[in-house]
């Protein structure tokens, strides 16, 4: 399609961006291959079906045949006879329905099942694909992998594009069959094909065109109006309501367009087939009467039965195009699953090695040690540098330092989320390359900043990897933390529903949640990252107790933002730019006079800090 | 245009006769060609052979008529389906730019995209599959039924013994269909949304090793649509062979009875060799309208259906209407009087006073939760406004049309929603000619003073790099960067921003304050934040406590007064030098 005059580079370019071809080759055998191992498992449904499609196909050249014998009996004029090639006729339509079910819902159990094998292995890749790979896809990209995809793969099975094979054999049955019983009349019949031929072909290519711009049409539609509906604040807030209102039109007439191409391609497939057969039977007639029955080679019964053969044939030529597509658009999914598949960023399993380190609640066997660890989520640029400290049993030690300065990233590090690139760090003496990562991560309790709830319960956001909650060890948690009336007044209690992502929960109520489920999962680990954001006083007294709660006997590591969490550490690890500067407990600290010592006295001094005394710029 | 489904089908009323008159002429060459393929067969086995030639040639020449009558027909009725499915899509749109935040609240946008497109394709099939057969069902039966009374009543009656059968059949099958396929969708929105959590929160899953757990979430789900998936394609394999097996008794008892009445012959009360076979052409030309009928039936009722359910969205209550004023050139002096706004039983603002003349600027302070973004959206009327309590050079902004509110107060809203086309166009949103040279140049302009134009720069296509699910991604801070940039190069009358450096590092952040600055001295300016370090850039202060203005000042002032904002200020010094230690040594 060319391009509208008027139309802007910027314009064109983003329409090849947003219609950038969704489909691929029809037919591609590498693909093939790396779908086989998925179908195979269920290769009797296969079986099963092709079984059944081609007794289907053989019962379908019959009929016609059958009819035929109807028609002959009858002008024989015995009515016994006419009755019972009646009865065989109809029994063999019913059996061949009867068939054409099994061969359908056996095909369609082989995809349904091999898809959602398909699935389940995707889903299998996700969870082992590495963090960093999130960090630059968009979930909704991913979770089309494991739904659309698969089901466009899918389609091939449930609209039965493999039947294609069935009717293939039939047609060519159909042709050898008339042209057995009268090749004469055969020929006649077939004189009209390379006319309806020609306009098969002329009309198969156009219209697999429509449907692909359609298709693509579609997406952009339907993506176009997600936009308008997740972003209507900034439209109605830059009132750009028209001029969007402007650019779906243009979209929407597009689409209404190419709906109306496609519509005119199978609507003269449509009446040309079923002019077809009239015009068939018209000139099967005509040779009839005109060159046959002198020396009686024609009978009547023949001539139902061709016209009963000609109906049959044009069927399945009129889905064809359809079927090029559907055949196009799975190969199109299956290529964006294995390119998935084949993303080489797997966190390895190898480092499965040795059982588990004893776990007990007793916080006594907990230390934590980097060791020189050095790490960059880019090639050459360095987060982490050198990085040694230590964490002793029972222990609570605050990570101190600016934004970007590497605390995160020391978390990250220590359950495995990612790998380090130098040294070592260990976890009660033990390598964590060592242990399985489950083992490892099941050692510790986190209390992230940005807390993530899932939708279901309070009880069983709590108890979160339990799926059976224990009721009573959540409202022990809830209690130590002194929330536990904070949360059973809300209507349902503990059983209250949790919208998706918590959205019906205030930020510091996700936090107290954050804590009591430290709490509830008891490990000998704690590891915080105190969040930044500015909430109401009295949830911030509870935070508080909380946060003393949940370090009571336990080895804690803190990312502390707020001076009275760093005091109540024993000790400080001060972080600039991806290196330990300082470490040491509050008062060595503050005798070394370095960063942490100025910092303290720029608090307690109760003068304006130099940093913020700029004046403002007016008045 | 009346939004009712009897408006719609009016509107496109010369289509859809059109297409019915195509259609009974469709079906009237095809009674003619049933009755010459009669005169053709009597000819051939009871007459004079030879005399085949004159119906044969009609038979021809009918087909063709018949084959562009009927292409015409589909033609005409599918168009017009299509057709009103443009203009409902259309009047979507524009109700859903109409709507406002209590509309969104009650609808997902995840319900929103299931009505526009599931329910749309419902009344899109009713307006052209549903109505051509309805229409062709009645035509198809009369010329059908023409050739097969007056060949025999008795054969007739035989052949239809199906017709209550078959329209039974096809209508409860299509019931059952269009309801497991409901499930099937509802089973595969539910494994997404198991991905979708599972994906989006995959930290928590790897950190509290979740894993095991997932997994059987996912099974469950997966399980549950494959399930699903089967059970709809039982019933889709059993529609062919029960609807083929009814029809089957037509012909069965066609021939059966036809077999009959031809022993008998024309002479003795049967019927002729090319009777019998013209009967059997109008027979099988009948089949598929009756077996149509039963699913247009049931389009016909879930199309409706559908339409009611669209019609929510049509019939919605519109919050915030056009004042009845004419358009107005606005100045930029903003005052806010007694404001009050309760949602639900919640008051979120309790009267909330201030005035900022023309050309200053205004800091709102205050904790999250304490009502100032809901206050930035009352004034540009993006939530119902009181009356007289917002007013832009003195006048009610509800008297206003909403066109000039908005245009005059550019809001700049706190999560960065970027669309998914190219950064230059990001920024020139609001920009009348976005591909101009003058454009480029205030996009680039807008850029800098964001601190985001090095970064534009650098991206694959710098300017013209597209973002977002497709495109390229980018990091929070990025987004809201050129969020800003999108509200700077608006250049509006009066500057709304709401909090537009959440995401932004320290550095950047002090230059974004810079820019707001000089912004300030070119316009009216109300900044959003919760952030001392912005708030004092600004003439003056409004702090909102649990919706109610605390206290207002100049930052001096108010440091002195020793309220909230002189402990907001002593938090922040702590958490600033926190942040900046690094930069200090």
């Amino acid at each position: 399609m060319s391009a509208r005059p008027g139309q802007t580079a910027t314009e064109a370019k983003l329409k090849a961006f947003h219609e950038e071809s969704a489909l691929g080759k029809a037919y591609d055998i590498r693909l093939i291959r790396r779908l086989w191992p998925f179908v195979l498992p269920h290769w009797r449904w296969i079986a099963v079906s092709f079984a059944a499609l081609l007794s289907m196909a053989a019962l379908n050249l019959v009929r016609p045949l059958l009819m035929g014998e109807v028609v002959k009996h009858a002008a024989s004029r015995d009515a016994a006879l006419v009755m019972r090639a009646g009865a065989v006729l109809a029994a063999s339509i019913v059996v061949q329905q009867l068939i054409g079910f099994v061969q359908m819902y056996a095909l369609q159990n082989a995809g349904a099942r091999s898809m959602a094998d398909l699935r389940a292995r995707i889903f299998s890749f996700l969870q082992r694909l590495r963090l960093s790979y999130f960090d630059r896809t968009p979930v909704g990209r991913l979770v089309t992998r494991a739904t659309n995809d698969v089901d466009a793969v899918n389609e091939v099975f449930a609209s039965g594009v493999l039947n294609a094979v069935g009717d293939l054999l039939q047609l060519v049955g159909i042709v050898g069959l008339m042209l057995a019983l009268d090749w004469r009349l055969a020929l006649i019949a077939f004189a009209s094909m390379p006319i309806v031929g020609l306009l098969v072909n002329f009309v198969r290519k156009r219209s697999r065109e429509a449907f692909r711009d359609i298709r693509t049409k579609t997406a952009r539609l339907n993506s176009f109006l997600n936009e308008q509906v997740s972003g209507i604040a900034v439209v109605q807030a830059y009132a750009r309501e028209a001029q969007m209102a402007d650019e779906f039109d243009a979209i929407n007439r597009q689409y209404r367009d190419a709906n109306k191409a496609s519509i005119y391609y199978e609507a003269i497939l449509d009446a040309a087939i079923e002019m077809v057969s009239t015009l068939c039977i018209a000139s099967v007639l005509w040779w009839v009467g005109f060159r046959g029955v002198g020396d009686h080679v024609v009978t009547f019964p023949l001539v139902v039965t061709f016209s009963q053969y000609i109906k049959q044939f044009f069927e399945p030529v009129s889905l064809l195009a359809q079927r090029y597509t559907i055949l196009q658009g799975a190969m199109a999914g299956a290529e964006r699953i294995f390119q998935l598949l084949d993303e080489p960023e797997v966190e390895s399993e190898s480092s499965e090695g040795g059982a588990p380190p004893a776990r007990s609640g007793d916080a006594r066997v907990a230390t934590v040690a980097f060791e020189g660890v050095g790490f960059s989520y880019k090639p050459g640029v360095p987060v982490l540098r050198d990085v040694s400290f230590q964490v002793n049993r029972g222990e609570k030690v605050a990570l101190v330092g600016a934004t970007g300065a590497g605390k995160s990233t020391v978390l990250s590090l220590l359950l495995r989320l990612y790998e380090h690139d130098a040294g070592t760090i260990s976890v009660t003496g033990r390598d964590v390359r060592d242990i399985a990562r489950r083992s490892l991560r099941e050692m510790f309790a986190v209390v992230p900043q940005d807390v993530f709830l899932f939708s279901g319960t309070v009880l069983g956001n709590l108890a979160m990897a339990d799926d059976a909650p224990d009721r009573a060890r959540a409202e022990r948690a809830l209690d130590r933390i002194g929330a536990r009336e904070l949360f059973e007044r809300r209507p349902g209690g503990l059983d209250a529903p949790v919208d998706e992502r918590g959205a019906n929960f205030s930020a510091g109520e996700r936090q107290l949640l954050a804590f009591a489920r430290a709490l509830y999962r008891d490990a000998p680990i704690v590891v915080l990252d105190e969040a930044t954001a500015s909430i109401d006083s009295d949830t911030e007294a509870r935070l508080q107790v909380a946060l003393e709660a949940v370090m009571e006997n336990r080895t804690s590591i803190i990312i502390a933002h707020r001076l009275s969490t760093i005091r109540a550490a024993d000790r400080i690890v001060v972080f600039h730019k991806g290196r330990v500067v300082e470490t040491g407990t509050h008062d060595e600290l503050i005798g070394r006079e370095g960063m942490y010592a100025r910092l303290h006295r720029l608090q307690f001094s109760g003068a304006p800090p130099a940093v913020a005394s700029v004046p403002s710029v007016r008045g | 245009m009346p939004v009712t489904l009897w408006g719609h089908l009016f509107r496109h009323a010369r289509a859809y006769v059109l297409g019915g008159v195509m259609l009974l002429g469709f079906q009237v060459a095809m009674n003619r060609i049933d009755w010459q393929s009669k005169a053709c067969v009597d000819e051939i086995f009871s007459g004079d052979p030879r005399g085949v030639v004159r119906p044969a040639s009609f038979m021809l020449g009918l087909a063709v008529i018949a084959f562009v009558l009927r292409l015409a027909s589909r033609w005409f009725i599918f168009n017009a389906g299509r057709d009103v499915e443009y203009e409902v899509r259309r009047l979507l749109l524009d109700r859903l730019h109409k709507l406002g935040a209590a509309f969104y609240r009650k609808m997902s946008a995840g319900e929103i995209m299931s009505r526009s497109t599931g329910d749309l394709l419902q009344v899109r099939l009713l307006f052209g599959f549903g109505v051509l057969n309805m229409i062709n069902v009645v035509f198809a039966f009369g010329s059908a039924l023409q050739v097969m009374l007056r060949i025999s009543l008795s054969l007739t009656a035989a052949s239809f013994v199906m017709v209550p059968f078959l329209v039974v059949t096809t209508r409860s099958l299509s019931k059952g269909l269009f309801a497991r396929t409901r499930s099937n969708q509802e089973a595969i929105g539910r494994l997404s949304d198991v991905l979708q959590t599972n994906l989006a929160g995959v930290r928590v899953v790897r950190s509290f090793a979740l894993e095991a757990r997932e997994r059987r979430r996912f099974d469950a789900a997966n399980e549950a649509y494959l399930h699903a998936g089967l059970a709809l394609a039982r019933l889709r394999g059993l529609m062919f062979p029960m609807v083929g097996a009814v029809a089957s008794l037509g012909v069965l008892s066609c021939f059966f009875w036809g077999g009959r009445l031809l022993v008998l012959g024309p002479e003795h009360g049967g019927i002729s060799q090319g009777e019998f076979f013209a009967f059997w052409l109008a027979l099988g030309r009948v089949t598929w309208p009756l077996i149509a009928l039963g699913f247009s039936l049931s389009i016909v009722q879930r199309g409706r259906a559908s339409y009611a359910r669209l019609k929510e969205i049509f019939d919605a209550q519109q919050e915030v209407t056009d004042g009845g004023s004419a358009p107005v050139a606005i100045s930029g002096a903003l005052s806010v009087r007694g404001l009050t706004y309760t949602h639900g039983d919640r008051a979120v603002l309790s009267d909330v006073s201030f005035e900022l003349p023309k050309g200053r600027s205004l800091a709102i302070m205050g904790r999250t939760g304490s009502g100032k973004s809901t206050l930035a959206l009352l004034l540009a009327r993006l939530l119902p406004t009181p009356e007289r309590t917002v007013f832009v050079d003195g006048m009610d902004v509800c008297s206003l049309p909403l066109s000039t509110v908005r245009g005059a107060i550019g809001y700049a809203q706190q999560d960065a929603f970027l669309f998914s086309t190219t950064v230059a166009r990001n920024i020139a949103f609001s920009l009348e000619d976005p591909d101009s040279a003058e454009a480029m140049e205030k996009v680039r302009v807008a850029a800098r003073e964001a601190q985001v134009l090095e970064e534009a720069l650098g991206l694959p296509e710098s300017f013209d790099t597209v973002v977002g699910e497709r495109g390229v991604q980018l990091s929070g801070g990025q987004k809201q960067r050129i969020a800003l940039s999108r509200a700077l190069a608006r250049e509006p009358v009066i500057l709304v921003l709401d909090d537009p450096l959440s995401a932004v590092d320290a550095k950047t952040e002090a230059a974004i304050l810079d820019a707001i600055s000089r912004q300030a001295a070119e316009r009216t300016v109300l900044l959003i934040t919760n952030r001392v370090a912005a708030a004092r850039r600004c003439e003056r202060i409004a702090v909102l406590d649990e919706g109610k203005v605390a206290e207002q000042g100049t930052h001096d002032d108010l440091v002195r007064a020793g309220g909230i904002y002189a402990l907001f200020d002593r938090e922040q010094s702590v958490k600033h030098e926190l942040e900046s230690l690094g930069e200090a040594v």
